[in-house]
């Protein structure tokens, strides 16, 4: 196999794990932010429910969820599956997953506000909601970028999990394409790959962290 | 912002993406046109990619032939070696349809007809020093995980007395790797199937199969246990592809010649699966 093939047989495996990333992050990030509400709520049975799936999402292995979603409606229902139904698991699985760890980021920045600013807007007449939205997130996103970072770029090397569900991503494609060459190559390609599409991330991730750093 | 609506979205959020997971499918068999085959993509030369990126393979072709035959759609599925059952099982795929041995696991498929003679068999490095079975004692053996040879050598009416004398039975999630590890020296023997071996072999240097096979048994295609209507199309379109020549084209592309057992007189051809 020519080396334009391999390259170009990555990058067509790059695309398919960029679609789970991109997926994945819309989901996930207002899905945390909802489920951080639900683990701040005063509400006993809400807040336990939302403990116990942050438990479990962060207490079993990612690759384990992926199989639930994708089989349990089999193993659970006995419906059948197939079709466009494997690209769907995984972006629940790996939202429902990644939801779980925003939240908690979510939470630690929400808490770490100081009590006066609520006390303050009140007095100034803010409303809970526009509060919430107008002065604490904005403060709060600045806080948690460096760890939404850290859990982004974890998400990257994380979509090569979406083969146990049979989804050809470009880890998937770089064993096959060394398994079918018997040469160790496609792996360091694709670990260019990997570094590449990392780097831009935090590149990316860097300029947001600027673009906030006002009052500062 | 209201803290019960707050409440009401999370709840709600929740039960919709849990609610997401049920979702209408195919009921499984070809009816809607796409023959959906189920192969390790990292398992030449039955099913791997080409020299262009394209799934290929003897098997593959074979499949190809048969969806041509039946005017399908065929759908080259590279699954996880370890989820074959779930996948077959669930009617994500029709078929398994790559290098599969029927030999030991007969009552767990409804299988085709048996159409390639396998066996397993040792690799090792040439300068190992290592010339028959018994010469694995002691040895670290790898074998690829949930395969043919891995049942084998854990089978006590098979090679488990075998395998008891090895240092360690180590698997692999594929024989890239597990090559990778023999070439560097952390494993000193390999089991997997003949034809597999034969293509690592002739495409690396410095190794050698051992004369002593572990067993001989064959290969099928594995369909849901029950799903006979399937395998039956299948099977009639098999022979079709014997008797217009294409079957031993394909065997002479793969260099699979010597273990095709189709389309050479009535030995294989008249033996069903059984059930």
């Amino acid at each position: 196999m020519r080396i334009q093939v391999v390259l170009q047989q990555l990058a067509s495996g790059m695309l398919r794990s960029l679609w789970i990333f991109i997926l994945t992050l819309v989901f996930s990030l207002p899905l945390g932010l909802i489920v951080s509400f639900g683990r701040m709520s005063k509400n006993v049975v809400l807040r336990t429910i939302v403990k116990i799936y942050i438990s479990i999402m962060r207490g079993t292995p990612l690759m384990l969820q992926l199989l639930v979603v994708y089989f349990g409606p089999y193993y659970l229902f006995g419906m059948s599956i197939g079709g466009n139904y494997r690209f769907t698991a995984i972006i629940i699985g790996f939202s429902v997953n990644y939801a779980a760890y925003f939240a908690e980021i979510y939470r630690s920045g929400i808490e770490s506000m100081p009590a006066g600013q609520y006390e303050a807007a009140q007095l100034l007449g803010y409303s809970k909601s526009s509060t919430f939205f107008r002065i604490i997130l904005p403060q709060v996103m600045k806080r948690i970028l460096p760890s939404i970072t850290n859990e982004v770029i974890t998400l990257v090397k994380d979509t090569s999990l979406a083969f146990s569900l049979a989804y050809a991503e470009m880890f998937t494609i770089a064993k096959q394409i060394a398994a079918s060459q018997t040469s160790f190559v496609p792996f360091i390609a694709a670990g260019v790959f990997y570094y590449i599409f990392n780097l831009v991330v935090a590149l990316i991730m860097e300029r947001i962290e600027k673009s906030m750093s006002y009052y500062r | 912002m209201n803290r019960k609506l707050v409440c009401a979205v999370t709840v709600s959020a929740v039960v919709f993406s849990m609610a997401g997971t049920v979702m209408a499918a195919d009921n499984g068999l070809a009816e809607d046109g796409k023959f959906v085959v189920g192969f390790d993509a990292e398992y030449p030369p039955y099913g791997y990619k080409d020299d262009n990126g394209e799934y290929t393979g003897f098997d593959l072709e074979l499949a190809q032939g048969v969806a041509d035959l039946e005017g399908w759609e065929l759908v080259k599925t590279p699954i996880d070696w370890d989820s074959k059952d779930m996948e077959l099982n669930s009617g994500a795929i029709d078929c398994i349809w790559n290098g599969f041995t029927m030999t030991g696991r007969e009552d767990d498929y409804t299988w085709s007809v048996p159409y390639v003679d396998n066996s397993q068999v040792i690799v090792v490095s040439k300068d190992s020093g290592i010339t028959d079975l018994a010469g694995l004692s002691g040895k670290i053996v790898g074998v690829q995980a949930a395969s043919a040879a891995l049942t084998l050598l854990e089978d006590p009416e098979g090679q488990k007395d075998l395998a008891d004398t090895f240092a360690q039975l180590q698997q692999f999630p594929d024989y890239n790797t597990a090559f990778t590890e023999l070439q560097a020296g952390s494993i000193d023997a390999l089991a997997m199937d003949v034809g597999v071996a034969k293509y690592q072999v002739s495409s690396r240097d410095g190794f050698v199969i051992l004369d002593e096979a572990l067993n001989s048994e064959q290969y099928a295609i594995g369909f849901k246990k029950g799903n006979t209507a399937l395998r039956d199309i299948v099977d009639a379109d098999l022979q079709k592809l014997v008797d217009n020549g294409t079957f031993d084209k394909l065997a002479e592309k793969y260099d699979l010649t010597e273990f095709v057992t189709l389309g050479r007189g009535t030995e294989g051809t008249t033996e069903k699966a059984t059930e």
